[in-house]
């Protein structure tokens, strides 16, 4: 017992008589140290929303102002309707598959 | 609400946001830089750099902070390894000798205006011995803990936090005698 409570005693100093250390700059110090900054979010989204935009123009231009995609909307329209609900299904299967695996890898990041 | 270490360290991992890394070494360096200078017998600018070294290798190496273990616990061991580091070289350099800096650091030869000092009378420990009471006692890590940041069995930390107890008591008890 009387062994326990000098144990105890003696943490409870060790811990009391350790001093805060004051940053004193130490802080500044070592973030003036650390390599700089990645390209932040902002600025990779903004870069690839402009890439994107810039593909769709040349795309539009390239295939002569988009006549393809009045052709494609015929195309389905003439699809027999049971197709047209199966690629609809495929494509929203594809979309969830793809969000929750990015939804996992970004939780897993976090842990 | 103020974040926690957790919350910071994902910050920093998505974002690279060097703010909240800030953060963890304005909590930490207090610890850090204290159980150094008592790792290096209070040699404060060595600790310093010391410190500063481990915190450039923790934001270096944050990507292998997997969150089993304490983010304290995971920076004590970047800090212990960098002191180790050092030591190898300081010893290769100038041939440091830990036993002739025991017997320098001889309870009964101390200066008395020291004595009483309990933080003095850590640094009258033995390495292995200071670390683990350092660790376990000062910093409130469990002995599994700081297995992990020393890499040694839990059953050595036992012993060497008993031991050091034990001496630290001694050595306070001759104090209050003479």
């Amino acid at each position: 017992m009387e062994e326990q409570l000098q144990q105890d005693w003696l943490d409870a100093k060790l811990r009391d008589e350790a001093p805060y250390l004051d940053d004193a700059g130490f802080t500044a110090r070592v973030m003036h140290q650390l390599p700089a900054r990645r390209q932040t979010r902002s600025v990779r989204g903004a870069i690839m929303c402009a890439v994107t935009l810039l593909a769709c123009v040349v795309a539009y231009f390239a295939s002569g102002g988009g006549a393809f995609l009045g052709e494609s909307a015929a195309f389905l329209v003439a699809m027999p309707i049971a197709t047209v609900c199966a690629l609809a299904g495929f494509c929203a299967l594809l979309v969830m598959v793809l969000g929750t695996a990015a939804a996992m890898r970004t939780s897993r990041k976090r842990r | 609400m103020s974040l926690t270490d957790a919350d910071l360290v994902a910050r920093v991992l998505l974002d690279d946001d060097h703010h909240a890394f800030s953060e963890l070494v304005r909590r930490h360096q207090s610890a850090v830089r204290g159980l150094l200078r008592q790792l290096t017998r209070t040699d404060a600018a060595l600790a310093d750099d010391l410190s500063q070294d481990a915190f450039l290798k923790a934001f270096k190496n944050i990507r292998s902070f997997r969150g089993e273990a304490k983010f304290s616990t995971w920076l004590y061991r970047i800090a212990y390894n960098c002191f180790r580091e050092d030591a190898r070289k300081r010893k290769e350099l100038v041939g440091i000798d830990e036993a002739r800096l025991e017997a320098e650091h001889d309870p009964h030869t101390v200066d008395p205006a020291l004595r009483q000092d309990l933080m003095h009378a850590l640094t009258l420990l033995p390495l292995h011995e200071r670390t683990a009471v350092l660790l376990c006692c000062q910093n409130g890590l469990s002995h599994d803990e700081a297995a992990r940041v020393l890499d040694i069995p839990l059953g050595t930390v036992k012993t060497n936090v008993l031991r050091g107890r034990e001496k630290l008591k001694k050595t306070l008890a001759a104090w209050e005698n003479n």
